[in-house]
């Protein structure tokens, strides 16, 4: 039931609002139909009915109105003079022909004659004898009433009976008229009415029925006949007719004189019908008229529909421009509401939109575009240059120091010194197609198609230049420094990201070797070809046990030990089956890069803890070996340096971990919470190349360390520049007063020994000593030391030094 | 025995009495009982008829449309008058078996008196207008008269002797024959009330 409904119940909007209202306008067209239907036939049985009483008496009267004709006929007869006079002559013959001759003028075809008494005195010439015998029982009824119809010989008759006076009663005549077709069609033009004269049989069976006299076609006689004496209703050729039987007559014979008075109900109702056709006609009009009126009004409702529909598909495809239909004044229904907050939902969502593509592709800070939208700017130049053939160049810069200077300087100051590198930087004489975007934090990148690396280097030297001009913001003068990596296509990458990936690669490069711009090489990458098989080489130089350590002793310069080698630096050497001694240059900062590193430190500490006992038989306090940034950040370092220790009989304390400035620096938290946990498992701690980071003696001051090393630079320069000796001098009266001990690298002469001892240096180290030397000739080492200590001299080391730098 | 032999005396010795009159009084009278004005009553016997003498000078006229007379009684062989004495015509006529006769459209007296021969009842009618009707009785017997007012009557001069007494009024059905009775006259005279089949209080 439901599906069935489902299925003829329309899907659209419009359909189901004509459907409906045609649907109910229909159903009240067909009630009032229906209505008006039954109405018209009980209306047109009542009136036919009361047609059929009123043409009863129609009938009766013109029946009375003939009698009085017939009688008034009679009577002149009755009164003629010469009729008188035959009917006194006594003769009988006379008599019947007078009858006969007088009852022709009026049209009668029985005639009589009765006596006063009613006594039957003459019977016309040409009537049947019978035929009155019939009429005898009726003659005190005629002498009653005048008139009266009958039955002769089976055929229906006015009779009419007068008396004759001369000038006293002296007889009746009796004249008998046959009801003529005349009258019926009298009957039927005055009532509109069908009439039908029956005679029926003895029996008063309908069966027995002949019909006499007719306005009806004569094929219809015969079911006339047919139709029952009480029936009011008949079927006449198909068609309802109702009926009204009056029984005039009967005869001694027993037959019957039936008139019927019919009319059809069609005929009735014709006129109602024709008004039903006309309502009929009204009603398709006014059907035609509602379903234009159902689909106008549909439509004013769909339309809109439809076109909101429209919209929001245009929404979901992220289409915001086109404004709505329908919005307009002329629309204050809920449609136009709807409409209008639907357009104003979409500008909404166009300017949340835009708002949403300006965070993802606009920096909030700079204005200037995101890394996603710079990304994005380099594939389609990418995609461009790829038909023009024309090289497409990417140049990264990433400032020197920024985060120093946020951490100095706040994170205020460092937001507003972005900007104002950003506005250098987008000041630079651009063509319209170059980008200038913020990649992130203090990384920018510009995108150049159409130059090619040269130019493209060219450009970056030239913002080099730039910024050599210090910015001011704030009443601060702040130096700006940027590192400048220049990538090109196709030469150096074939897609996006890998050329902003070796632009960035580039850049580090630049940073690393303190350049201004460094443009891309396959050798800076790590991960280049090159660089991937120097890594598979370095794998297999841990494996086939091609590291040497190298251990660099260390001095003491005052107190009790003065003079002897307290400890040592242990280094890493690769040597390599082919290419013999590889520098710690070319593979150190290249293991950093790519992590490698924390094997070789592993690698460092398990061979120096393997050492150990040797150098504590040499009378070393502690051997110090270098932790890299990468080192310091893996939160695991601890354990695995205390399960290491657990393998071989070295004491924590033995082991001084060297952390630089910088790696610190890079994530201080971090850093600062492996230290303690390194500081706390026993292991000493020293921070090293002292003075060249940024790091401030505050932080210093909270970190676990015991020991600073003065960087090279410092020490190297000490004997020439009074500003380094005061800055060494002062270093190591900091490190002092905050109780940590000071070991001064890059020693290179007995003066700078002599001078550091002055300054009460604790530790020294450097080429004046000794180079870094293989771990077995540490024994040497010492006793040659030793024996040094003796006679001070110092010159051999100084050779040493010179030969190692190459 | 003895009455018969007065019956017997009395129908012979009547005819020897008749040379004295006697005066019969009759009393006419509805069914209803009360008086029978206008009833026409007449004694019949083979005597009476011998003595029964045509009269003259009997004139039924026509004046304002009526007949005047309505019941005349005449003995057989009178003639008759029919003076017309409206300015319009008449046409007098009678189909009646005692007597026909017709007198087509007149005015005045007609020239030749009606003749009427034969005793009966001749109902007269105007074929002009139909409501003028006048009788005749034509009696053979010289004693006849009509009722007063009060349906009272006397008859003078019959010889004693037994008679048939005839009444007979207007308002009896057309046709109907005279009542007949039988009296007897004596020397005294003789009195009857005569019964008629009709109400005397419709007419």
């Amino acid at each position: 039931m439901r599906a069935t409904l489902t299925r003829w119940w329309p899907r659209r909007l419009s359909s189901r609002i004509v459907a409906l209202f045609l649907g109910l306008l229909l159903l009240v067209q067909l009630a009032g139909f229906a209505v008006v239907h039954a109405s018209i036939d009980a209306n047109a049985r009542a009136l036919l009915a009361q047609d059929l009483a009123v043409g009863e008496r129609i009938w009766a009267r013109l029946l009375a109105q003939r009698a009085g004709r017939l009688t008034l006929g009679a009577s002149v007869l009755a009164a003629d003079y010469g009729f008188r006079d035959a009917a006194a002559s006594g003769d009988l013959d006379t008599l019947r022909s007078a009858l006969d001759n007088h009852g022709a003028r009026i049209g009668a075809t029985v005639t009589a004659m009765l006596a006063g008494d009613l006594s039957l005195r003459a019977v016309g010439e040409g009537t049947d004898p019978g035929a009155v015998d019939a009429l005898r029982p009726l003659a005190a009824k005629l002498a009653e009433q005048g008139s009266a119809l009958a039955l002769v010989d089976g055929q229906p008759f006015q009779v009419v009976m007068v008396p004759m006076k001369a000038p006293v009663l002296v007889g009746y005549v009796v004249m008998g008229f046959p009801l003529d077709a005349a009258l019926v069609d009298d009957m039927h033009a005055v009532s509109g009415l069908q009439v039908a004269v029956l005679v029926e049989g003895a029996e008063g069976a309908a069966d027995g029925a002949r019909l006499v006299l007719s306005t009806l076609p004569a094929a219809l006689g015969s079911e006339l006949r047919a139709a029952r004496a009480a029936a009011d209703q008949l079927q006449l050729a198909g068609q309802t007719h109702l009926l009204r039987q009056i029984d005039q007559a009967g005869s001694p014979s027993g037959m019957h004189l039936r008139t019927v008075l019919l009319r059809s109900l069609a005929d009735a109702v014709a006129p109602y019908r024709e008004l039903q056709a006309t309502l009929g006609v009204l009603t398709i009009a006014g059907l035609l008229m509602a379903s234009a009126a159902s689909i106008v009004t549909a439509r004013r409702i769909t339309t809109p529909l439809r076109s909101l529909v429209r919209a929001s598909e245009r929404l979901s495809r992220g289409q915001y421009d086109q404004p709505l239909l329908h919005t307009g004044r002329g629309n204050d229904d809920e449609i136009g509401e709807l409409a209008r907050s639907f357009d104003h939902m979409r500008l909404s969502i166009a300017k949340q939109q835009d708002e949403i593509r300006q965070l993802a592709y606009w920096d909030p800070l700079t204005g200037l575009p995101n890394r996603a939208q710079f990304g994005d700017a380099v594939r389609e130049a990418l995609e461009l240059a790829a038909d023009t053939g024309r090289p497409v160049s990417v140049v990264m810069l990433d400032l020197d120091r920024f985060k120093h200077v946020n951490d100095v300087l706040g994170y205020a100051f460092g937001d507003r010194l972005l900007q104002g590198v950003a506005r250098r930087l987008a000041t630079q004489d651009l063509q319209p197609n170059e980008m200038v975007a913020r990649l992130s934090g203090d990384e920018f990148a510009l995108l150049l198609p159409g130059r090619d690396a040269t130019a493209a280097l060219r450009l970056a030297e030239c913002l080099a230049d730039a910024f050599l001009l210090p910015l001011t913001l704030d009443d601060h003068t702040v130096d700006v420094t940027a590192a400048f990596g220049v990538a090109c296509w196709p030469h150096h990458a074939g897609d996006a990201e890998t050329l902003i990936s070796r632009a960035e690669v580039a850049m580090y490069s630049a940073k690393r070797k303190t350049a201004a711009a460094l443009v891309y090489d396959a050798s800076l990458d790590a991960g280049s070809a090159l660089t991937l098989s120097l890594l598979s080489e370095l794998r297999r130089a841990l494996e086939h046990d091609e590291l040497r350590l190298f251990l660099q002793p260390k001095i003491a310069l005052v107190g009790p030990q003065a003079g002897r080698m307290v400890g040592a630096e242990a280094l890493v050497r690769w040597m390599h089956p082919v290419r013999g001694m590889v520098p710690p240059m070319h593979f150190i900062p290249f293991a950093e890069q790519t992590g490698f590193v924390r094997q070789l430190t592993m690698w460092m500490l398990e061979a120096t803890a393997k050492q150990w006992p040797e150098l504590e038989a040499l009378g070393l306090q502690r051997v110090s070996v270098n932790l890299s940034t990468r080192d310091l950040m893996d939160a695991e370092l601890p354990l695995k340096l205390q399960r290491l220790l657990q393998r071989y009989p070295m004491p924590p304390k033995a082991l001084c971990l060297e952390i630089t400035e910088s790696a610190i620096m890079d994530e201080p938290q971090r850093a600062e919470a492996t230290l303690t946990q390194l500081s706390a498992a026993g292991f000493k701690l020293s921070i090293d190349d002292f003075g060249t980071g940024y790091s401030s003696l505050a932080y210093l001051k909270r970190l676990p360390v015991d020991e600073l090393k003065i960087d090279r630079s410092f020490v190297m320069a000490m004997e020439k520049d009074e500003d380094d000796a005061k800055i060494v001098r002062s270093t190591i009266d900091l490190a002092h007063n905050l109780g940590l001990s000071v070991v001064a690298e890059g020693v290179e002469s007995a003066a700078a020994m002599a001078r550091l001892a002055g300054l009460n240096c604790d530790e020294a180290q450097g080429y004046h000593m000794s180079r870094p030397i293989p771990a077995a000739e540490m024994v040497s080492f010492a006793l040659s030391w030793a024996a040094r200590q003796q006679p001070d001299d110092d010159a051999p080391q100084e050779n040493a030094a010179i030969a190692f730098s190459a | 025995m003895t009455t018969t032999r007065i019956l017997a005396f009395l129908l012979f010795a009547l005819p020897a009495w008749a040379a004295h009159a006697a005066s019969v009084e009759i009393k006419a009278q509805g069914s209803d009982g009360k008086p029978l004005a206008h009833t026409v009553v007449f004694l019949e016997s083979r005597d009476a008829k011998a003595a029964a003498k045509p009269l003259s000078d009997v004139e039924i006229a026509q004046a304002e449309r009526r007949f005047v007379q309505r019941v005349t009684v005449v003995t057989v062989g009178s003639e008759l008058r029919f003076p017309n004495r409206d300015k319009v015509r008449h046409h007098v006529y009678s189909f009646s078996p005692a007597k026909t006769f017709e007198l087509k459209l007149y005015a005045g007296t007609p020239a030749n008196p009606v003749l009427f021969d034969k005793p009966g009842i001749a109902v007269l009618g105007c074929n002009i207008h139909d409501s003028m009707v006048a009788w005749v009785v034509v009696v053979e017997t010289p004693y006849f008269g009509q009722a007063d007012a009060q349906g009272a009557l006397r008859l003078d001069n019959v010889p004693p002797g037994a008679y048939r007494l005839r009444s007979w009024h207007a308002g009896l059905p057309p046709g109907a024959a005279a009542l007949d009775e039988a009296l007897v006259v004596a020397a005294d005279g003789a009195s009857a009330v005569v019964k008629l089949p009709l109400a005397g209080s419709a007419l």
